[in-house]
């Protein structure tokens, strides 16, 4: 028994008995049920566990802290309709917005950010990390962390470039199968389930093999592969816009086609597309890092983290974590968005109410 | 009446607030309601007065988003506000029952009727399945719906809304509850089924001394079903009397305004002399699909004349409608307009053709898209037939603003969802005037208002009307509002015009038998007409032997 373990144990001791004169059942529940999973970690992992315990916590609070503060942050600097919004978000959410802002960050100010290019060797293959390289070096003797910022602005920014495109190709078309109805609607709805059908990754190798892996068409040919789904929440989504009175008015005025679309159907489909657009992301933005791992994605020497994975795989045999570290960078992203996500989800399905 | 013993409901100073914007909001002001066993309350007021709120209230529920913030309301000796939930559970259904507006969107579409009804006695433990079946079916007989040992095998779809309506009074009546709550259970309906509703609600309430709140907006119904009515304003009561004092001699003048609403009426015109009508109908045949849904339908409007277009849902008097815009080409006959044969399709109409024709919806809520600005939803139209641009627009749009008495400054830059019923239905209005037309067909444009709303709605019509020379085509199953401003009338049933003429002439005998059953079927303010038109049709009615 030293200081340590007496403080934690008293601290949690204390803090149930708090909580549960408080009447916080929850938090009782938890800093309970933790004191009690210590006792047994405490005699099977002895002290280093409870270590672990304590830094878990510490990090879990420290994470929660960041997501709060930022949410006040943002709620200080934006207009008081975007702030009554910000209100509702919990603080998962608000993590996952910090997370994506440290992100974009990263990529738009790669430059300046990252010690070396990314294209630069400056040591030995899988150099160990020192006070010049944060991370180590890669295969090539190339500074990890400046190819991981790279990466950020490569892989994020394609993804991006590919989901703008899905949605461009997709809800526009979705929008005017909802209005034209009749044959349009049937071709495009059957032209649709033709290309869902097809496995994505290996259409998306196919038609790599076929047109040649440049960035451009890579961005093109995965616009296209998840533009199917797009278009079938749009077409969802603008039919149960269109019956409505309002369309039926706009139409009898004598409106062209556009105009239904840009000003009566889109503004009352934009919630769900948005939710909708986070998700897609995640999507993509795997499907990014899976071809990149497969070799058909971002060529090298540019800085990619699915192939960054790939090129560094080897170290895991020695039970190296650098190969993680991108794996890291691409989980945290999508969880982050997720969350987000999430948030929108439940408070467009809550604003129907 | 008899049997109108011990109280059964007693609600003291109950205070509600409902949530919005962030903060609580008192929305019923400390409201005093008893009720004895036996005897049914009327529940009146306009929308937002807290009529269902209350009535909800009665049951110990409130909706979500909404909380019993103060007061007491005690069932047969039951605390409502501090029970736990579950003994509230085990008094809904059983003990009080609900009939909600719509019997359709409340009815589960995939069990049929008489599944749902066994539902809580079974759960209840009040009665085996079968016998409960067995009482499903002597209920369906006496609230008189046809064939009632094999209705309730039917699924909610496969019969119409008045047999709906009753179907859900016998769910409600299924545990022999001491309290239901009808809440506006025939607003939906037309006159002539909301007839056969009320006169089986009333005798069915009456046979089992059941005590009821009754909440409506309309004056006359509510005279015929309440022993007592208690009017309600924003949440306050306004006051409360038995029906007989209350319709003879309101002492509060809000009461008095509500009564004198049904007074509105314009002076009758007379078609001009030759002139060309604005609209002419000629033999009209449209069908949907293989179902034939208008058969040979002629009739004329004059320009500045209001043509009534009458009859009950399925009618075909807003497929009418639909033809003339040109939404459903018709299979036969003609349309002119001025003279001048239109197009069966808009899509193969003139912008110049259909500027000059415009419409009114019923529901403005659908028929305002929520996230354009009311400024702009009544530009579009000045801008796109007009081609306004900047200034001239924007006074154009405050013209239309101040036509339709809405303040241009406070509702300019506003959205649809920010206004309430009466107020939407004007932005509507506006719109369709916005495109300087000289016909506009009003499609059931008051039916989704209060009356007080409805009436303000009219004389704006009314005004617009002699200032702008407008010929309308008015559409509507309310005959109080043909009386107030029609010219003409054109009666409508099953797809065919029964009988047509100038509305002095409608309005008196000899009618066609069909206008007759419209006509008679419209409520009066007194207490006893429901009693008199049914001895009048000669229908058997039960229950009213032993009641009175």
């Amino acid at each position: 028994m030293n200081y340590f373990v007496i403080i934690y144990y008293a601290l949690l001791i204390g803090g149930s008995c708090l909580a549960a004169h408080y009447k916080k059942r929850e938090i009782f529940l938890l800093l309970f049920s933790l004191t009690l999973a210590s006792f047994v970690m405490g005699i099977v992992g002895r002290e280093s566990a409870l270590w672990a315990v304590s830094i878990g916590a510490g990090l879990l609070a420290l994470a929660a802290g960041i997501a709060y503060s930022f949410r006040e942050f943002l709620i200080i600097i934006s207009g008081p309709l975007t702030a009554r919004a910000l209100r509702t978000a919990p603080l998962t959410a608000a993590f996952g917005m910090f997370v994506i802002f440290t992100y974009a960050v990263l990529g738009i100010f790669a430059p300046i950010i990252a010690p070396y290019g990314e294209a630069e060797v400056i040591s030995q293959s899988f150099a160990p990390a020192d006070e010049n390289m944060l991370l180590g070096a890669d295969q090539l003797g190339r500074d990890m962390f400046s190819r991981l910022v790279y990466g950020a602005r490569n892989t994020v920014g394609l993804a991006l470039m590919a989901t703008a495109i899905a949605f461009v190709i997709g809800a526009l078309l979705g929008m005017i199968a909802a209005v034209k109805q009749g044959w349009f609607d049937q071709i495009m709805g059957r032209l649709i389930d033709v290309v869902m059908s097809i496995p994505s990754l290996i259409f998306a190798l196919l038609l790599l093999s076929i047109f040649g892996t440049n960035m451009i068409i890579l961005v093109i040919i995965i616009g296209i592969i998840y533009s199917p789904r797009v278009y079938r929440l749009t077409r969802a989504v603008a039919g149960n816009v269109v019956v409505m009175d309002y369309i039926e008015a706009a139409k009898l005025r004598g409106e062209g086609m556009w105009y239904l679309i840009r000003k009566e159907i889109l503004p009352n489909s934009t919630s769900p597309l948005i939710a909708e657009f986070g998700l897609e992301f995640c999507f993509v933005f795997l499907l990014v890092a899976g071809l990149s791992f497969l070799g058909l994605g971002i060529q090298p020497p540019t800085a990619d983290w699915g192939s960054m994975v790939r090129e560094n795989a080897t170290l895991i045999s020695f039970g190296e974590i650098t190969p993680l570290i991108p794996a890291a960078a691409i989980a945290m992203l999508t969880v982050a968005v997720n969350m987000v996500v999430d948030w929108m989800l439940h408070r467009t399905s809550g604003l129907k109410e | 009446m008899a049997n109108k013993g011990n109280l059964l409901l007693e609600i003291e100073d109950l205070r509600i607030e409902a949530y919005a914007d962030e903060k609580w909001f008192e929305i019923v002001h400390g409201v005093d309601l008893t009720l004895r066993r036996g005897e049914v309350m009327g529940l009146i007021g306009e929308s937002g007065a807290g009529k269902s709120t209350i009535g909800l209230a009665a049951m110990g529920f409130a909706r979500d988003g909404c909380r019993i913030s103060g007061g007491s309301v005690e069932f047969d000796g039951l605390e409502l506000t501090t029970t736990s939930e579950a003994d509230r559970r085990r008094l809904r259904g059983s003990r009080i029952a609900y009939v909600a507006q719509s019997a359709a969107a409340s009815f589960n579409p995939a069990h049929k009727l008489i599944d749902q009804h066994t539902e809580s006695p079974v759960h209840y433990r009040i009665r085996k399945r079968m016998e409960s079946q067995e009482d499903a079916m002597e209920l369906y007989q006496r609230l008189r719906l046809p064939t009632p040992r094999e209705i309730g095998f039917r699924y909610p779809h496969q019969v119409s809304g008045g047999q709906l309506q009753r179907a859900m009074t016998a769910m409600a009546m299924s545990c022999r509850p001491d309290m239901i709550i009808f809440d506006e259970p025939t607003t939906a309906l037309d006159v002539t089924t909301q007839i056969e509703v009320l006169a089986a609600i009333r005798d069915i309430v009456n046979q089992f001394n059941t005590a009821a709140i009754y909440i409506t907006h309309d004056l006359a119904v509510v005279a015929q079903m309440a022993d007592v009515i208690k009017v309600l304003l924003k949440g306050d009561e306004v006051e409360e009397a038995d029906t007989e004092s209350m319709l003879k001699n309101p002492k509060e003048d809000y009461t008095k305004s509500l009564w004198a609403v049904r007074s509105f009426q314009r002076s009758q015109k007379q078609r001009p002399g030759d002139g060309v009508p604005v609209v002419e109908v000629a033999n009209l045949d449209a069908s949907y699909g293989p179902v034939k849904v208008l058969d040979d339908i002629s009739f004329d409007i004059h320009a500045g004349m209001t043509v009534a277009v009458v009859g009950e849902s399925g009618s075909g008097k807003s497929t009418a409608a639909r033809c003339i815009t040109g939404l459903l080409p018709p299979t036969g006959g003609t349309i002119r307009f001025k003279g001048q044969e239109l197009p069966p399709s808009y899509l193969n109409r003139s912008k110049d053709q259909l500027r000059q024709a415009q419409m009114i919806y019923q529901m403005a809520d659908t028929a305002l898209n929520p996230k354009i600005r009311i400024g702009n939803i009544i530009g579009r139209p000045a801008e796109f037939y007009g081609g306004l641009k900047g200034t001239n627009l924007k006074n154009r749009v405050d013209e239309l603003l101040d036509m339709i008495e809405l303040d241009p400054s406070k509702f300019y830059a506003r959205y649809p969802p920010e206004l309430s019923g009466g107020q939407k239905q004007r932005v509507g209005i506006a719109r369709a005037l916005a495109a300087d037309p000289t016909f506009i067909i009003c499609d059931e444009v008051t039916s989704a208002l209060d009356q007080l709303v409805a009436e303000g709605i009219l004389k704006l019509l009314d005004r617009l009307q002699k200032d702008l020379d407008l010929a309308y085509m008015f559409i509507t199953h309310d005959l109080a509002t043909v009386r107030s401003i029609a010219d003409e009338v054109v009666v409508m049933k099953q797809g065919k015009v029964v009988e047509q003429g100038p509305k002095d002439v409608m309005f008196k005998p000899p009618h066609h038998p069909y206008t007759d059953l419209l006509l008679s079927s419209v409520p009066e303010m007194d207490p006893n007409w429901l009693s008199t038109l049914l001895e009048e049709r000669g229908v058997d009615n039960i229950g009213e032997a032993a009641s009175s």
